[in-house]
C-alpha cells in the first residue's frame, strides 16, 4: 500500500529538499517552519494492462459493451488526447496505442469498414508524423496515415460543425467527421483532475468560435480552481457543451489514470523524499546534477525531451462521459491529493522543463507564465496555498528563447503585446481577434507546425486567476528582461527572493512548498 | 588721413570671413562711405538675394541692435549696392566714381585643383584690375593678400615686393591647361583599367552599370587628386608651401605689374585670422579657420601628437585688426609708382609660440573639458612635440595597420563583433585621415621659423590720432593672449562643437517608421537569404536532398559537395549569377513533382526554422500597412512556398523541366545585382508604386542597387561591405537575428 500525501515542516533535521529549475534541479534549504507539501507515494500500476482495457471495453458504465454498439456500414470516429499530455511523454508502448489497437480489433471483428482517427489537437499544433506514430504505434500508423489518422482542423470551415448553442449562448462547434459518426470512441488520458470527461469532445475537436467562450479572462478568473471542476467556471462552461453534445452525438468514453512514476531509474532521486534517499540515489544525484549543469543548454533540453516516463497506469474506465469520469476523477486525486491546513504568505513552486506545449519544443518565457501562474498556482482545491495578496516565488531560468515553428505567434506576442501591456483583461479586448484571425497564424497553425495564433492570449490567460489573486512574482534565477517583460521579478536566490517578499508580507512569513512533480494537488482548508 | 570720409568703396569677397567684418566696420563706424559689393550670383540665388542673407549673419547683430532694425536696413538701402556678375565678363561694368577698391576675394583652401586656385587667385585679379582700369578712374587700390606669400623661407621678411622670379602668365596658361592634360591623362587605358578593376573588385556583384558608374567616379576622383597634386608640387617646385600661397604671391606680382605707375595700389598681408578680440563682438568667427580644426580635434582628444616645433611661430591675428588695419591702409593712397606693403600679424612684436598654444589648448581642455555624450568629459594627451619625422612615421605605421584590418574585416563572417570592429575602425580611420590632412597642409605653418616684420604698419597705427586708436586702432602687440585664447577665441570655437558632443550619443539603426499607404502605392521589396531566413541556397539544397536520400547515400552526396565546394565558391566570389547557374545544374534529373512534395511535407518548415521571426513580422507590418510586398530572391521557386503567401508578389528562380524532370538549366537569367534594381524600377511603373516612398532590405553588398532604388532601404544583418556602405550613408542597420534555429539543429529537426 502507498503511504498518503503528507506536509513536512521544515525544522533542524531536515535535508535540502529538491527543487526543479527548468531543464535543471538543485537542493534547497527551505527556512526553518516553512510547510512543503508531498504527493501521495507513487500508486501501483495496473498488471495484465491489456486483459484491464478488454474488461473495461466489455464492462462500460452506463452504455453498451463497445461491440455491441459496433455494426457494419457504421462510421466510427477514434479521437485521442494530443501529445499535450502525459507529461512527460509516457513510455512507449503509449496506452492510447494499447486501447486503439483493441478498440479497432473489435471494429474488425464486426466488419466496420468507416474508421478515422483524428488527433483532439485543438488550437494546439499538429503532431508530426512521427509523434502520431509514437502515440498510435507502429501498426496502426501504417495502416491509417495519413488518410484516415489525421489531426483536428480547427481552421478548416468545410470540416466543422455547429452542433447549436447551449443555453448561455455558447456556441458549440466541432470536427464535422467526428459530429456526423454514428460512434465517437475518445481515447483519454487523464493527467490532472482538470482533464477529461465533458472536456474531450467539446475542448479537443472544437474550433475557436467555440473555445473562446470558456478560453477568457472572465471564466478563468472564476475558475478557483480550474484542477476543480465543481468550482471552476471553465468546466461549467465543458459541461453545458458536453450537455448539448451527448443530445446530437453518441460517445463512447475510454478514461485512464496513470501513477507517479514521472521520471526514470537512473533520475529516480526524483520520485523519493530526499531524507529517504540513499547512497546510490545521493551519487545519482551528484553524478546526474554535475553532468547536466555541464551540459550545452541544448544537448540538455534534447536528452530531458528524450527522456520518457514510466507511468504505471492506474485506472482504465469506459461507457458514459460523465459516469466514467467519475472514476478518473477520483483515481486522479487519490494519486495527487495532499492536505494542507490553510495558505501562507508566500508559495513556492520549482518548474520543471516541460509543460503541454513545449513536447519537443522550447519552453518560451510565456509557457513558463502559464506553467507557474496557470498549471502549478491552480494545482489546488478549496483555497491557493498562497493567500490573497501574498508572493509566489518561482524556480525557473525564463530564458529569452522561442521556438520559430512552434510559436510564432508565441514571439509576436511577447515581444509586441507584452511591451505595451500585461493586463489580460487589456490583451483580450485590443489584440484577441487579431491573433485569432490573422491569416499567416492560421496559414501556419494548418500547414505548419505552428500553434494557433490566439494560443499565447490563452496562455496568458491561464494565468489572470493566479495574478488577480498574488501580490507579488517573483523567479528565483529568471532572466531578468523577461521576467520584466512580463511584469514579474527576478532574484538570482532564494534569499534575495524572501527579502523581496518581506516588502509586501512582513517580516517572518509563513511559507508552503508544492513539491513537484511529480504531481502534487493541495487540498487547502 | 582721410578717414573714407564720402567715399566710395568696392569690395569683393564680401562673404567671406574678412569681407563681413569689413562691411560690417565701415556700416557701423564709417557713417558716410558708401559700398559697392561684387557678388557672383550662386545656383539660383543672384547676389542680391545673397547680400540679404548676408546681412542676417551675427557678424551685424551688435550694429543693428545699436541703431535699430529700421536705421539699419535705411543705412544698407542708401550705402550698400551690389554688382551681381562674374569678374571675367566683359558685360560687368565698374561704377565710376569709386576712391577706393578692397580686393578680399580669393579661394577658402588650400589645396584646392590648380586650375580653381588660378582661376581666383590669379585670372581674378587680372580681371578686377582691368575692369577698375576700364572706368577710366584711379581708384586706391587695397591688395589683400597673406604673409605667407613669402614662401618657404627662415628668418626675417620685410614689408616690401615679394623676391622671386615666377612668370605669372607662363604660370597661368600651364595651370588652365592643366586641367585638361588631366582629363586627356586620365582615359589613358593604364588609368581606366585600375579603376575599372577597383571598381569591379567593389561592386562586380552588383552588375555592369554599378561598376561603370563606380569607375567613372573613381577617374573623376583621380582628376581631381591629381590636379591638387600639379598645385601642390608646382608650388613646392618654386618655394611655395602649397599652391593657395604660391597663387597669392602670382597675385600680388599681377597687381604689380597692372596698377604701378596707372594707379595708388596697397598690398596688405593678414597672418592668420581668427576669431576677433573685441569688434563688433569678442569671439566673432564665421566657420572654423586654419588652426580651429586642430584646438577642436585636439580638445575631442584625437589629435595625439603634432608635427609643430615648440618654439615655431603660430602668428595669429583677431579678425577686427586685421579690418581696422585694412581700412586704414584704405585711408592711406601711397604714391602711384611706389606701392605700399603691410604685414598685419602677430609674430614680430608679440610671438605666440608653439608650446604656448599647445601649453594654453591643453590648460583650456582641462578647465571646461569637452562633454563626452554622457559619458562624463573628454580626456586631452600631452603632445611631446617629436618632430616631424616621428609624427609622419606614427601615421605611416597606423595608415597601413589600418588598411590591413579593414582589408581583413571586410572577408571576416558577419556578426555583431566585427560590425563592432568595423564601426571601431572607421573612428580609427577618420582620425588617422584628420591627422594626415592636417599635418600636410598646416606643418609648414607649424613648423615656421620665419617673422614677419610689420614696422609699416605700426607707422601707420602710430599715425592714428589718439582718439581713434582705441576704436580703430590695430597694434597687434595689445594682444594679451592668455585673455584673446582663453576668454576669446577658444570658447567661441568650443561653443558649436560642445552643443554637438554633449547630446548621448545614439545609433541609427532605428528602422523607417511605416506610413499607412492602402492603395498600393508603396512597395516592399525584400531579399530572403540573409535577410528573412537565414539559410542559403546551398543549404536549402542540402536538406532537399538529404531528406530525399536514404541515409546510406548521404556520404556520398556530402562528399561530391565539398568536392565541387570551392567551383561554387569562386563563381559566388565573381558573379552571383554565375553562382547560381553552376549550383543548380544539381538539381538535374530530380523529379519536379517530387520536389514540390518533399517542400510540402518536410523542407517547409525547415524554411520557417532557419527564418528570422523580426523579418518575417517587419513583412506583415508592411503588409498591414497597406503596402506591397515583394520577394526577390534567386533561390528556386518551388523552395519558397512556404513564405509565399506573405508576399503580394514573389520573384525566384524558376528550373527549366523536361518531361517532368529538372534539366539542371534556369529558365531566365537570374535576378541578382542590378537586375533587381532594374526589374523593381518596371515593377512600380506597371502597378503605379512611388519608389521614392518604398522600403527595401536586404543583407549583402549585391543588394545595394535594389537598396538604393528606394527611399527608405535597410541593411539587414548586412555584411561587412554593405555595412560600411549603409553606415556611410546613414542607413538603418537591423540585426534579425534571435529566435532563429541554428543551422544543425533546423537539419536534426528535418532530416532525421
Amino acid at each position: 500500500m502507498s503511504r498518503p500525501g503528507f506536509v513536512l515542516e521544515v525544522d533542524e533535521r531536515t535535508p535540502a529538499l529538491l527543487m526543479h529549475e527548468g531543464e535543471g534541479f538543485r537542493l534547497e534549504k527551505l527556512p526553518l517552519g516553512s510547510r512543503v507539501i508531498y504527493p501521495p507515494e507513487s500508486l501501483p500500476g495496473l498488471r495484465d494492462l491489456d486483459a484491464r482495457i478488454r474488461h473495461a471495453l466489455a464492462n462500460p458504465l452506463g452504455r453498451e459493451p463497445l461491440h455491441e454498439l459496433l455494426r457494419p456500414g457504421m462510421r466510427l470516429t477514434i479521437v485521442f488526447d494530443d501529445l499535450s499530455i502525459p507529461l512527460p511523454p509516457m513510455r512507449t508502448p503509449d496506452i492510447r496505442q494499447r486501447i486503439i489497437e483493441q478498440v479497432l480489433e473489435l471494429a474488425a471483428a464486426k466488419g466496420v469498414d468507416d474508421v478515422e482517427l483524428i488527433a483532439g489537437n485543438a488550437l494546439h499544433r499538429r503532431m508530426t508524423p512521427a509523434e502520431l506514430k509514437r502515440t498510435v504505434g507502429e501498426r496502426v500508423f501504417r495502416s491509417f496515415f495519413p488518410r484516415h489518422l489525421r489531426n483536428h482542423d480547427a481552421e478548416d470551415k468545410a470540416n466543422l460543425t455547429e452542433i447549436g448553442q447551449t443555453r448561455h449562448g455558447e456556441v458549440v462547434e466541432i470536427n464535422r467527421r467526428a459530429a456526423e459518426s454514428d460512434l465517437i470512441v475518445y481515447v483519454n488520458v487523464s493527467l490532472t483532475a482538470m482533464s477529461g470527461g465533458p472536456k474531450s469532445v467539446s475542448v479537443g475537436l472544437a474550433s475557436y468560435r467555440s473555445l473562446k467562450h470558456h478560453h477568457n479572462v472572465h471564466t478563468l478568473r472564476h475558475s478557483k480552481s480550474f484542477n476543480d471542476p465543481p468550482n471552476s467556471a471553465m468546466h461549467h462552461s465543458y459541461n453545458r457543451m458536453a450537455g448539448l453534445l451527448d443530445e446530437s452525438v453518441n460517445i463512447f468514453q475510454i478514461e485512464t489514470t496513470v501513477n507517479n512514476d514521472t521520471f526514470p531509474d537512473y533520475v529516480g532521486f526524483l520520485n523519493k523524499r530526499e531524507w529517504e534517499w540513499n547512497l546510490k540515489d545521493q551519487a545519482s544525484y551528484l553524478a546526474v546534477k554535475r553532468a547536466n549543469d555541464l551540459a550545452p543548454p541544448k544537448q540538455r533540453r534534447q536528452i530531458w525531451h528524450r527522456t520518457a516516463a514510466p507511468y504505471g497506469v492506474t485506472s482504465v474506465t469506459a461507457g458514459d462521459p460523465i459516469q466514467v469520469h467519475e472514476v478518473t476523477t477520483r483515481h486522479v486525486l487519490r494519486q495527487q491529493l495532499t492536505e494542507v491546513d490553510g495558505p501562507a504568505d508566500i508559495g513556492i513552486f520549482g518548474l520543471p522543463y516541460i509543460c503541454p506545449y513545449n513536447v519537443n519544443s522550447i519552453m518560451n518565457p510565456i509557457l513558463v507564465m502559464s506553467l507557474g501562474l496557470g498549471y502549478f498556482f491552480n494545482l489546488y482545491r478549496g483555497q491557493p496555498i498562497v493567500r490573497p495578496g501574498g508572493v509566489a516565488i518561482y524556480y525557473h531560468p525564463v530564458r529569452n528563447e522561442f521556438h520559430p515553428v512552434h510559436h510564432p505567434s508565441y514571439i509576436d506576442f511577447f515581444e509586441e503585446v507584452l511591451a505595451e501591456t500585461t493586463d489580460p483583461v487589456a490583451i483580450e479586448t485590443k489584440f484577441e481577434e487579431q491573433f485569432a484571425t490573422d491569416p499567416w497564424y492560421i496559414h501556419l497553425y494548418r500547414n505548419s507546425y505552428a500553434y494557433h495564433g490566439v494560443h499565447p492570449l490563452y496562455m496568458w490567460y491561464w494565468g489572470a486567476h493566479a495574478m488577480e489573486h498574488l501580490g507579488d512574482v517573483i523567479f528565483v534565477g529568471g532572466n531578468r528582461k523577461t521576467t520584466e517583460r512580463m511584469g514579474f521579478r527576478s532574484a538570482s536566490t532564494l534569499d534575495d527572493a524572501l527579502e523581496m517578499a518581506r516588502e509586501r508580507v512582513g517580516r517572518s512569513p509563513s511559507i508552503n512548498y508544492l513539491h513537484a512533480p511529480p504531481l502534487t494537488m493541495a487540498d487547502v482548508r | 588721413m582721410s578717414h573714407l570720409d564720402g567715399d566710395h568703396i568696392l569690395l569683393t569677397g564680401g562673404t567671406g570671413f574678412l569681407g563681413q567684418a569689413l562691411l560690417e566696420k565701415v556700416l557701423s563706424s564709417y557713417p558716410t562711405t558708401r559700398v559697392t559689393l561684387l557678388i557672383r550670383r550662386r545656383g539660383s540665388s543672384s547676389g542680391t538675394d545673397r547680400l540679404r542673407t548676408l546681412l542676417k549673419r551675427p557678424v551685424f547683430n551688435t550694429w543693428r541692435e545699436a541703431v535699430g532694425a529700421e536705421a539699419a536696413a535705411a543705412a544698407v538701402a542708401e550705402r550698400v549696392s551690389v554688382i551681381d556678375g562674374e569678374l571675367g565678363s566683359t558685360e560687368v561694368t565698374l561704377p565710376d566714381d569709386l576712391s577706393a577698391v578692397i580686393h578680399a576675394a580669393s579661394t577658402v583652401s588650400f589645396d584646392p585643383p590648380i586650375d580653381d586656385a588660378f582661376r581666383t587667385n590669379v585670372q581674378g585679379v587680372v580681371d578686377l584690375y582691368d575692369a577698375v582700369a576700364r572706368t577710366g578712374t584711379t581708384p586706391h587700390i587695397v591688395h589683400v593678400s597673406t604673409a605667407y606669400v613669402a614662401g618657404a623661407r627662415k628668418g626675417v621678411v620685410p614689408e616690401r615686393s615679394l623676391d622671386h622670379d615666377a612668370v605669372w602668365r607662363t604660370e597661368l596658361a600651364a595651370a588652365r591647361a592643366a586641367r585638361d592634360s588631366v582629363e586627356w591623362d586620365s582615359r589613358r587605358p593604364g588609368v581606366l583599367r585600375r579603376a575599372l578593376a577597383d571598381a569591379r573588385k567593389d561592386h562586380g556583384k552588383s552588375g555592369p552599370q554599378s561598376t561603370a558608374a563606380a569607375a567613372e567616379e573613381r577617374r573623376v576622383e583621380w582628376v581631381e587628386k591629381q590636379l591638387v597634386e600639379y598645385g601642390r608640387l608646382r608650388a613646392q617646385s618654386l618655394g611655395w608651401p602649397d599652391v593657395y600661397t604660391f597663387t597669392k604671391a602670382l597675385g600680388e606680382r599681377v597687381a604689380e605689374e597692372k596698377l604701378t605707375g596707372a594707379m595708388p595700389l596697397s598690398v596688405v598681408r593678414p597672418a592668420i585670422v581668427e576669431s576677433s578680440l573685441r569688434y563688433p563682438f569678442p569671439g566673432w568667427i564665421d566657420g572654423f579657420k586654419m588652426a580651429d580644426p586642430l584646438i577642436l580635434a585636439y580638445g575631442r582628444g584625437i589629435l595625439p601628437e603634432f608635427p609643430g616645433l615648440p618654439d615655431g611661430v603660430l602668428d595669429v591675428i583677431p579678425v577686427d585688426i586685421v579690418v581696422n588695419a585694412t581700412l586704414a591702409v584704405a585711408a592711406t593712397p601711397p604714391p602711384v609708382d611706389e606701392p605700399a606693403y603691410y604685414h598685419v600679424g602677430s609674430g614680430s612684436r608679440n610671438p605666440l609660440t608653439f608650446r604656448g598654444i599647445h601649453d594654453s589648448v591643453r590648460e583650456y581642455f582641462t578647465e571646461h573639458p569637452m562633454p563626452d555624450g554622457g559619458r562624463g568629459q573628454i580626456k586631452v594627451p600631452v603632445w611631446t612635440f617629436p618632430g616631424a619625422k616621428r609624427v609622419e612615421r606614427m601615421l605611416r605605421t597606423g595608415e597601413k595597420a589600418l588598411s590591413v584590418a579593414q582589408k581583413a574585416l571586410l572577408s571576416a563572417p558577419a556578426n555583431t563583433r566585427t560590425r563592432h570592429w568595423q564601426d571601431d575602425l572607421t573612428k580609427q580611420k577618420d582620425k588617422l585621415d584628420f591627422l594626415r590632412k592636417y599635418s600636410e597642409l598646416y606643418g609648414v605653418y607649424t613648423e615656421a621659423e620665419v617673422i614677419y616684420t610689420d614696422s609699416k604698419l605700426l607707422a601707420l597705427h602710430r599715425a592714428l590720432p589718439a582718439e581713434r586708436t582705441e576704436e580703430h586702432g590695430f597694434d597687434a602687440a595689445v594682444i594679451d593672449w592668455h585673455h584673446y585664447l582663453q576668454e576669446v577665441h577658444y570658447p567661441a570655437i568650443t561653443a558649436t562643437m560642445r552643443k554637438a558632443t554633449a547630446g548621448r550619443r545614439t545609433s541609427s539603426s532605428a528602422l523607417p517608421p511605416l506610413k499607412h499607404a492602402p492603395n498600393g502605392g508603396v512597395i516592399a521589396v525584400f531579399d530572403l537569404e540573409g535577410t528573412i531566413v537565414a539559410s542559403n541556397v546551398i543549404e536549402t539544397y542540402l536538406l532537399a536532398k538529404l531528406c530525399d536520400l536514404p541515409r546510406a547515400g548521404w556520404p556520398a552526396e556530402l562528399a561530391d559537395l565539398v568536392r565541387r565546394m570551392p567551383r561554387y565558391l569562386a563563381a559566388e566570389r565573381r558573379d552571383r549569377g554565375e553562382f547560381l547557374r553552376t549550383f543548380v545544374r544539381r538539381y538535374e534529373g530530380a523529379d519536379e513533382a517530387g520536389l514540390a512534395r518533399l517542400v510540402k511535407h518536410h523542407l517547409g518548415d525547415a524554411l520557417l526554422r532557419r527564418s528570422h521571426p523580426e523579418a518575417i513580422r517587419q513583412v506583415r507590418k508592411h503588409r498591414a500597412a497597406g503596402h506591397r510586398t515583394v520577394l526577390i530572391t534567386g533561390t528556386v521557386d518551388v523552395l519558397v512556398q512556404p513564405i509565399a503567401g506573405l508576399f503580394d508578389e514573389v520573384v525566384a528562380s524558376r528550373l527549366h523541366v523536361r518531361d517532368g524532370r529538372f534539366s539542371g538549366f534556369l529558365e531566365s537569367p537570374p535576378l541578382v545585382g542590378e537586375a533587381r534594381a532594374a526589374w523593381l524600377r518596371r515593377y512600380a511603373e506597371t502597378v503605379g508604386a512611388d519608389l521614392t516612398e518604398s522600403y527595401g532590405y536586404g543583407d549583402s553588398y549585391s543588394d545595394r542597387p535594389l537598396l538604393e532604388a528606394v527611399g527608405h532601404p535597410v541593411a539587414v544583418n548586412p555584411d561587412p561591405h554593405l555595412y560600411r556602405h549603409a553606415k556611410s550613408r546613414r542607413w538603418p542597420v537591423a540585426h534579425w537575428k534571435a529566435y532563429t534555429l541554428p543551422v544543425g539543429d533546423a537539419f536534426v529537426e528535418t532530416a532525421l
